[in-house]
């Protein structure tokens, strides 16, 4: 008897089951033991991964009040869902790795019962960090990709609404969901998604901003390609528009796209403004992008090698406000960009109560200081200043820091060559955004190729009975959003 | 013999309407005013038009030759004059292009360096412009559409900027009409070619058209469109300027220019000399790209290969053009080659074909 027992222990060591065990227990965290003595179950788990409350009171306590001879048995005794019986050794590594428990037997070629148990440790909903709204809902995403599932489905309750789920990741195996509406979305945007998704050869995905760059058109461009957004809302409303959304475990943002240009310059708020003032703002964001881009650049060219543009009544001004500074304008718009960028990391970096006094500090006092001393003139400060206010209108953050590592070469172009050195920038930017694709739809839609009815919700926001088709660019597979009611014919009169 | 670009390269045929403009509108409209009223005075707006019509009629000859053949330009030289000759006619339409791409370079840098930096080395600008040209051309053609597409947005400040001039302009200057001998017009719609020409490059990106035949239309409206823009221009010039002062300025549009004022900017023609770059590149942008493009029909030299190279001899063209004269014999020949290209050159094949294919027919 005993004789037989220890043959069977050691065709058990040599099977694939005991070797992952072993390798499990070299972590301090992982758990084996008998379920009582005699018995032929042994139990086995990393204890950070389960939840000690199903462990005990769902699992522990019902096998140890009752009698049970097989696997088979415990399987219809638990009162869990969605348990498995297995031998697939790699299987078996994956559900040990996601807090499932394992119920097994020392005996060569057994399966495996595995019991999911899950420790489940999230965030609560809270509101927008980084896209803050005035008006409009206030829910974000968090970090637990079923909770951000579970917002986005709330609001688009329809079975149309499909998830494909992939693992990437040779490590972090991150879970990440392609979601779309199926016969809105076209299958080319979502194959295209999937496929590129599938390519990543990468150990650990941490982000939804990592697999963004992975899965990007061209990988250099500054511009993002796909939009990444916390707000649950507007997922819904792009999903609705035929885009495709990609949902990455761990990440409290959700990657949206194709995109183009100008989505840069649409916020959530202006679905929920009035058409005309949605509009207008829109326009300013745009200006607001081109005047951060373009204003140092244009002061240093003018005041460097085009002072006859200045005209008499402004040059005065300047002459006072420049007439002591010892650096040429370059240097002086270089010197103050650096500042500003200073302040903007350092912001970023320290806590908000701290950061807020840092920008008091440096924004006022260093402000006041450089130009009473005579290093900066105040001009340039506000324009500079206004630059770096301007390049945050932007809802994309990452836009904001592309304009800001635009600017640099822009500045320099304009020592090098005055303002025709900004065109020559200028003309270098327009190169690298018509080459652009988010994808593989262009990136400058609607303006190449001109698409004017997509300007009613690009450069524009248009009221809502005019959207009754969605945007070419995306290729939506069912075009139209609604059937518009037929206007009534024009034939009314004053007081009829 | 290349295959037809599959659909992903090619562009809608309304597009036609930007490539034409932008192609035939470069460096030439700054002088323009000046050339002919030296020969039409008050007239010059006659010559425009007179050279305008002629030009509607050649484009229809281009497209009649394109639409009988089956790919571009080399394709149809070659079915029409064999391979050796009609290889050769190819290759002469290519260093044409070519040339106008060289003098419409050095034409801008001639300008910056007359007006803005009187210091500026030409083979530092050309290295820049040439940099510029190779971004674009490498992206393809959907790529040379896109800038020609948006040049022409970037370029409506220059157009409404002329508003400024035309404050103190003197409608009497254009009076009496019809003052000049048809000699003097027709000399003056002569001189006018080169700055109708580029419209040539049709003969390279036709089979990169969307139902190219349908296109015409648009051809035809941008070819209407750059002589509207002419004709403002040179009525304004006019207008504004008398006669001897017009014959004196070299470039009178950019003196136009000048009189713009705002109260936050003066001299506002750095400003549009700067824009003006958004004006000569996609017509360099579109030379280049046809040249490599009949390169590649001929030789089968790879685009990007052949680009680097042609960007080079350019550049070197743009250097070893030293001063004024050279630029301006460079273009005075220019100009009686383009005059040969449209008058003789398109209708002899537009001709040849249709006689060719007659008697085809009743044999």
């Amino acid at each position: 008897m005993r004789k037989k027992s220890k043959q069977k222990d050691l065709a058990f060591q040599e099977s694939e089951l005991a070797k992952l065990l072993t390798a499990c227990g070299e972590s301090a965290d992982f758990l084996t033991f008998q379920l009582h003595e005699n018995s032929p179950f042994f139990i086995a788990y990393f204890k950070p991964l389960v939840d000690p409350n199903i462990v005990h009171k769902d699992i522990l306590t019902i096998i140890k009040q009752q009698e049970v001879s097989s696997l088979e048995e415990i399987k219809e005794k638990l009162p869990i869902e969605d348990l498995s019986l297995t031998d697939n050794v790699p299987d078996i590594q994956n559900k040990l790795m996601t807090g499932h428990l394992l119920f097994y037997q020392k005996e060569a070629q057994s399966a495996c019962l595995a019991v999911p148990a899950p420790a489940v440790e999230k965030r609560q909903v809270s509101t927008p960090e980084t896209e803050y709204v005035v008006t409009g809902a206030k829910e974000a995403f968090v970090e637990s990709i079923n909770t951000n599932l579970n917002l986005v489905r709330k609001r688009l309750p329809t079975p149309g609404l499909r998830t494909k789920e992939l693992t990437i990741g040779k490590l972090s195996k991150t879970k990440v969901i392609v979601a779309y509406i199926d016969g809105v979305a076209n299958p080319e945007n979502v194959n295209t998604v999937i496929q590129r998704i599938q390519g990543i050869e990468y150990d650990a995905v941490s982000d939804s901003a990592v697999l963004s760059q992975m899965i990007a058109d061209n990988k250099n461009s500054p511009f993002p390609q796909l939009i990444n957004t916390e707000l649950p809302n507007h997922v819904a409303s792009v999903l609705s528009e035929g885009k495709v959304a990609i949902f990455t475990d761990g990440s409290p943002f959700v990657l949206t796209g194709p995109v183009s240009f100008f989505t840069f310059f649409s916020t959530a708020e202006d679905y929920v403004s009035i058409w005309n003032i949605a509009s207008i703002f829109r326009l300013i964001r745009l200006f607001a992008i081109a005047f951060s881009i373009l204003a140092t650049s244009t002061y240093v060219a003018i005041l460097t090698y085009h002072y006859e543009m200045i005209p008499q009544d402004v040059l005065s001004l300047l002459i006072t406000s420049r007439g002591t500074i010892p650096f040429p304008p370059f240097l002086e718009a270089i010197l103050l960009e650096l500042a500003i960028e200073l302040l903007r990391e350092a912001g970023a970096r320290l806590p908000t109560k701290i950061g807020q006094t840092i920008g008091i500090v440096g924004g006022i006092v260093l402000g006041t200081a450089a130009v009473q001393a005579g290093l900066t003139s105040n001009v340039l400060l506000i324009v500079v200043a206004t630059g770096a206010l301007a390049s945050f209108t932007t809802p994309v953050y990452q836009v904001s820091n592309a304009i800001r590592l635009i600017r640099f070469p822009f500045l320099l172009f304009a020592q090098l060559l005055g303002l025709v050195g900004v065109a020559v920038g200028f003309a270098f930017l327009t190169a690298h955004l018509l080459k652009l694709t988010s994808l593989n739809h262009p990136f400058l839609e609607p303006i190449y190729p001109l698409r004017v009815q997509d300007f009613k919700d690009s450069i524009f926001r248009l009221p809502f009975s005019k959207q009754a088709l969605r945007p070419i660019q995306i290729r939506a597979e069912n075009p139209v959003r609604f059937q518009p009611e037929t206007p009534p014919k024009n034939d009314w009169d004053i007081d009829d | 013999m290349l295959p037809l670009p599959p659909e992903k390269r090619q562009v809608s045929p309304f597009f036609v309407f930007y490539l034409i403009t932008s192609a035939q509108i470069g460096m030439g409209i700054l002088s323009l005013p000046r050339y002919i009223v030296k020969s039409a005075g008050q007239d010059a707006w006659i010559a425009i038009i007179i050279t305008a019509l002629s030009i509607h009629v050649i484009l229809w000859m281009v497209y009649q030759i394109l639409n009988k053949g089956t790919n571009d330009i080399t394709v149809t030289h070659k079915e029409l004059f064999g391979k050796w000759l009609g290889g050769l006619l190819s290759l002469a339409l290519i260093v044409y292009l070519l040339l106008v791409a060289a003098s419409t370079l050095r034409g801008y840098i001639e300008m910056i360096q007359v007006w803005i930096f009187p210091q500026l080395d030409t083979w530092y600008m050309a290295l820049i412009l040439s940099a510029l040209v190779y971004v674009y051309v490498i992206g393809g053609f959907r790529v040379v559409v896109g800038i020609c597409c948006l040049s022409f947005i970037f370029n409506f400040p220059l157009i409404v900027t002329l508003w400024f001039p035309l404050q103190d302009a003197q409608f009497s200057h254009l009076f009496p009409v019809f003052d000049h001998s048809a000699a003097e017009i027709l000399s003056a719609s002569k001189k006018m070619t080169l700055y109708f020409s580029g419209f040539e490059t049709i003969f390279f990106f036709y089979p990169f058209i969307k139902n190219a035949r349908s296109s015409q239309k648009w051809a035809q409206y941008g070819a209407a469109f750059t002589t509207f823009i002419y004709l403002a221009v040179t009525i304004i010039s006019i207008m504004y300027f008398n006669k001897n002062q017009l014959i004196q300025t070299i470039w009178p549009t950019i003196t136009l220019w000048k009189v713009v004022d705002f109260p936050f900017l003066e001299r506002f023609e750095y400003l549009n000399l700067a824009i003006w770059l958004f004006n000569i590149l996609p017509s360099t942008c579109l030379f280049i790209w046809a040249a490599t493009r009949g390169i590649k029909q001929l030789f089968t030299v790879k685009q990007k290969h052949s680009l680097i190279v042609l960007l080079v001899i350019i550049s070197v063209a743009a250097v070893l053009l030293k001063d004024r004269e050279q630029i301006q014999q460079l273009n005075t020949m220019l100009s009686s080659v383009s005059f040969y290209v449209m008058y003789a050159y398109i209708p002899f094949v537009f001709f040849y074909q249709l006689i060719k294919s007659k008697v085809r027919k009743t044999l």
